[in-house]
């Protein structure tokens, strides 16, 4: 479990809260999304939970023990999939995986070991003498990937996982990602494809300036903004209005002459309408 | 992607042996060290052949050409320059080749990122990297003295040569380590070489004799490193009873670099 508490964020010299007062509270085995808009502090959240930043104040706990960097027992639990690209492009893919488990204290042979497995299974193990700089920007990313899956982490973050990969790849690590879940590991990731949370997390925040504002399942939010959506062209604008049931929207439709699609709602209506910048508005 | 995920079934094999704190703090010495390994391993060709330019031409411009015009009592002009080559090439690469990399996985890279969040206490792995700079500040330094012996140099060697060596390599790799975690941007990382490296290169008794310089200045030289690494080395070479406070004082140096970078990066709380 992890236990976020009160976490606050100033960067030196910056003059607005990067976090300003988070709290959250992650169980074990879920699957937990952090969704808000670009600057609205996921990174920095994440950064401080992995302990590569820390707070200005608040406390991170851990299975009941607080968090820092000194802790190796606890960082051992987890692993973190960076937002960039973080690996050394000078060294060839399986020593980018040496590395890592080295770092994370596993023996020799366990390390051969996993890293053939994770190679193949991230369709990398062509490449595993290749240099790190010669792979593309999307293999970089699965190599990020496979390294962090190395150490058997119980707690997974991932900082956009699947920017920059291509749609089959995209689903291929949400397919990993609730595979790992089914299993029992704890992930927490951010992402921009809000479809990737829903499919993902059991549980989703919302952040923005810093500040959390909702926090619920995926499911639950969608129906409290009303499960069916018309998208209405109008005033040279898309507006959506959501519906708890299909009746009403189809209601809403005989209503008027204006061009109408009825579909489900969705996730990033939520976020859209949460954001503030959303186009939508409640019927 | 397979299918089959074999690869999560060995988690079991994990949790069977927790490890214990020392043997991260020895596993984080050890990994900086392979690494440090593995880059040498990529470019060993390239990092030899740059290694030995300086080197040689400071031995044909300054020991052939400019020695011939130098009376030296009687030893040759050579035989004082190489010790001092030496001195000068281990500082000159334990720094760089810590200083210039570490900046590089910080600051751009960003695989640094990895070890921060890794187990491993930073500490350790930092100590792992000064010996991996020393190692090849030693490795140079060889090089040099292989170099030395088609110019015909006359000098003693023993195994205390190289444990300054190494000291030496050590305390500079240390430097370049506080240097990289300091360093805002890449350029500091050659600034920093500006005004602490390249004077020292000239000045501490790696040229000419500190003796030559005037008093109030020497006196400063004095409390430099490299003063005093060229002035073991050379007292070697010429196979005299060597100064073992400048051991010491390089040593204590040596610890207080340590501690200093511990406490930096501790401080630190955006790496
Ligand atoms: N190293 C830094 N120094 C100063 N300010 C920073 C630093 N890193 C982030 N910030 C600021 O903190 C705020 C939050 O940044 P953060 O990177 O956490 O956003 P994010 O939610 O991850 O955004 P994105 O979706 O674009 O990745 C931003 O306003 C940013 O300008
Ligand atoms: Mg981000």
């Amino acid at each position: 479990m992890i236990q976020i508490k009160d976490i606050t964020k100033k960067y030196p010299k910056a003059e607005q809260y990067a976090l300003d007062k988070v709290s959250l509270e992650i169980g074990t085995g879920e699957a937990f999304g952090i969704l808000g808009p670009n600057g609205a502090g996921k990174t920095t959240l994440m950064s401080i939970i992995t302990t590569l930043s820390r707070p200005s104040s608040g406390n991170i706990f851990v299975d009941g023990e607080l968090i820092t960097r000194k802790r190796n027992d606890i960082k051992r639990k987890l692993s973190f999939v960076t937002q960039h690209i973080s690996i050394r492009k000078d060294m060839t893919v399986r020593e980018v995986m040496e590395l890592s488990g080295r770092l994370s204290g596993m023996s020799g042979r366990l390390i051969r070991e996993k890293c053939d497995q994770l190679l193949e299974y991230t369709d990398l193990s062509d490449k595993s003498k290749n240099c790190a700089r010669g792979l593309s920007g999307g293999q970089q990313r699965k190599l990020m990937i496979a390294r962090a899956l190395l150490s058997d982490p119980e707690i997974l973050v991932l900082d956009e996982p699947t920017v920059g990969l291509d749609p089959h790849a995209r689903r291929k690590i949400w397919d990993m990602l609730i595979n790992l879940k089914l299993r029992g590991m704890t992930l927490l990731l951010t992402t921009h494809y809000i479809e990737e949370a829903e499919n993902v997390c059991d549980r989703v925040a919302f952040i923005n300036k810093g500040k959390v504002s909702d926090v619920d399942t995926p499911f639950k939010m969608i129906n409290d903004l009303g499960k069916y959506a018309a998208d209405v062209f109008e005033e040279n604008e898309t507006h959506s209005y959501f519906f708890p049931e299909i009746q009403d929207a189809e209601e809403f439709v005989s209503s008027t002459d204006k061009m109408i699609r009825i579909r489900e709602t969705t996730l990033e209506d939520v976020f859209l309408n949460k954001m503030g910048e959303g186009l939508g508005r409640e019927a | 992607m397979n299918e089959k995920a074999e690869w999560l079934d060995l988690a079991q094999e994990k949790c069977a042996n927790e490890k214990s704190g020392l043997y991260y703090v020895f596993g984080g010495i050890r990994t900086a060290v392979w690494e440090k390994w593995i880059e040498f391993k990529h470019e060993w060709k390239k990092i030899t052949a740059s290694s030995l330019i300086s080197p040689l031409l400071y031995m044909l411009a300054l020991g052939w050409g400019l020695g011939s015009m130098v009376n030296t009592g009687d030893r040759p002009y050579i035989d004082f320059l190489v010790p001092g080559i030496i001195a000068l090439t281990t500082m000159n690469t334990g720094y760089n080749s810590v200083s210039v990399s570490l900046n590089v996985q910080r600051l751009y890279e960003r695989s640094f990122d990895q070890v921060i969040i890794s187990p491993t206490p930073i500490f350790s792995y930092i100590i792992g990297q000064m010996i991996g700079g020393a190692l090849r500040g030693m490795y140079a330094g060889v090089l040099i003295l292989l170099l030395s012996i088609p110019f015909g140099v006359s000098i003693h060697i023993n195994p205390l040569f190289f444990v300054v060596m190494f000291l030496n390599g050590m305390l500079f790799s240390a430097l370049g380590v506080l240097a990289s975690v300091i360093a805002a941007s890449h350029l500091d990382i050659s600034r920093f070489s500006t005004f602490v490296i390249i004077p020292m290169t000239f000045l501490c008794n790696t040229m000419f004799p500190v003796e030559r310089m005037p008093a109030a200045v020497g006196v400063i030289i004095s409390c430099l490193p490299l003063t005093h690494t060229s002035r073991l080395l050379r007292g070697i070479a010429y196979g005299e009873s060597i100064n073992l406070l400048s051991i010491l004082f390089l040593v204590c140096l040596l610890a207080a670099f340590i501690v200093l970078t511990n406490v930096v990066v501790n401080k630190k709380n955006n790496l």
